[in-house]
């Protein structure tokens, strides 16, 4: 018989990072790397985002190749393709298996082909090893039905508007559960009353609409609100703002993710022990973490 | 281009230290040879499970690269006779050089800093809890004893 955990989704965090990878001491509990997630179902792996983090996930699967001799079968989607969710793939080993088959999926609304921008990244004069060294069997291919099947995991998906060129938000069923991956996305623009105009209103409704009632919501929530105001357009959201629409959607666990840069360990852990009190009393029933590298979840 | 008065400064500093300090110019310091800079001091990586208000005094046990069994049976590695702990409730491995707990199917779940998690990579001063018992987990390097 299956053990109990593994017959459940697995949500693993491999990077949680914003923007730029952090090593060092000070980020070391939540993490350094960039932005990269599985949720892995029985046989079907799914892999959001090729951040740096990737490249231990890379490892971690070479590990399991090895011992249990089977191909890999792996499904990639990309939110965007903005350095930070894209820099690992070059270093995902993996891919230089010809036993590994590896679809990529992304937006169609890009203005280059998803193609064309994830081989310019290893164009030799930013990377020795061109993307043509990939051994394994790889199809990249921009979403355009509206709904993808992998055999039991259904996974939708919407344009995020509110990112510098764009992002996508995916949505997995699995089993009656629902993971929510949604981050590079400035909601405080789209929540803003001040800018209350009907695109605003159905923007707003959308969001609340796709995430609502989430087993996991894995969010955007780069900066405080102090720290907002001086980034206004820049993308991301703060992490009050977050909290509070979550609350609205009925989400189950929100995972704080996208963490700015300059947030080291301690400023986070400072933060919740401020911050607790109202998460643990607004809403009871939602619980709230910041997303940490090394960790799975069964949801 | 360096301006000009930012020049002056670090001269004036340096004129200045000399003029008053004259063991800077007259040092009796002895020179040592540069292999005295290689000689290493023998340093480890100490982890430890400090079980938190379990017995009288908080038990530390400290961890190896052997995997240890929490749970509720006298055979694991570390026995939490509780109700609320499963038999083998989880367990602490060593890979990569870093340390994860990770559930194994228990009733009641583990949890870290009040995560519920199937597998976390383990920091310093990181809180387990297992069917109500707590325990840190610490991390420091210390000399190695010869």
């Amino acid at each position: 018989m299956m053990p109990a955990n593994e017959a459940k989704p697995l949500v693993t965090f491999w990077g949680t990072r914003g923007s730029v990878p952090t090593p060092g001491r000070i980020t070391e509990k939540y993490g350094g790397n960039t932005p990269c997630v599985t949720v892995r179902y029985q046989d079907i792996h799914t892999i959001f985002d090729a951040g740096t983090g990737i490249r231990n996930l890379g490892i971690d699967l070479i590990e399991e190749y090895n011992k249990a001799g089977k191909d890999l079968s792996l499904h990639l989607f990309f939110s965007h393709t903005h350095w930070d969710h894209i820099q690992g793939l070059p270093f995902f080993q993996p891919a230089y298996i010809k036993d590994t088959n590896l679809t990529i999926y992304g937006s169609p609304h890009k203005e280059h082909f998803l193609a064309s921008i994830l081989k310019g990244q290893m164009d030799f004069e930013y990377f020795p090893v061109g993307m043509s060294e990939f051994s394994a069997d790889i199809t990249i291919q921009e979403i355009s039905e509206e709904v993808i099947h992998l055999g039991e995991v259904v996974i939708d998906w919407q344009e995020q508007v509110c990112h510098p060129g764009g992002s996508v938000r995916y949505r997995l069923g699995i089993g009656g559960k629902k993971i929510v991956y949604a981050t590079d996305v400035e909601l405080n623009h789209i929540f803003n009353p001040r800018v209350d105009t009907k695109k605003n209103r159905v923007l707003a409704q959308d969001y609340l609409d796709f995430v609502y009632n989430a087993d996991l919501l894995i969010a955007d929530g780069q900066y405080t609100e102090e720290e907002y105001q001086s980034k206004v357009g820049w993308g991301h959201s703060s992490i009050q703002l977050l909290f509070d629409i979550s609350c609205q959607a009925h989400v189950k666990q929100l995972a704080i993710f996208h963490h700015d840069p300059q947030h080291s360990d301690k400023f986070l852990d400072e933060l919740w022990m401020k911050s607790r009190s109202k998460f643990r009393s607004d809403y009871k029933k939602m619980d709230v973490f910041w997303a940490r590298e090394g960790l799975t979840l069964a949801i | 281009m360096m301006k000009k008065t930012e020049k002056t400064v670090h001269t004036d500093q340096i004129d200045n230290k000399s003029k008053y300090d004259e063991g800077f110019l007259h040092s009796t310091t002895t020179e040592i040879s540069r292999e005295t800079f290689v000689g290493q001091i023998p340093i480890k990586q100490r982890a430890c499970l400090e079980i938190i208000g379990f017995d009288e005094e908080n038990k530390v046990i400290e961890l190896g690269e052997e995997e240890v069994i929490i749970g509720r049976i006298p055979e694991c590695g570390i026995c939490l006779a509780v109700d609320n702990v499963s038999r083998q409730h989880a367990r602490v491995i060593f890979r990569n050089e870093e340390y994860f707990v990770e559930d194994l199917d228990s009733t009641n779940g583990t949890y870290v800093n009040g995560i519920k998690i199937v597998k976390c990579v383990l920091r310093n001063s990181d809180q387990i809890n297992i069917g109500g018992v707590k325990i840190l987990f610490t991390e420091e390097k210390t000399l190695q004893k010869t």
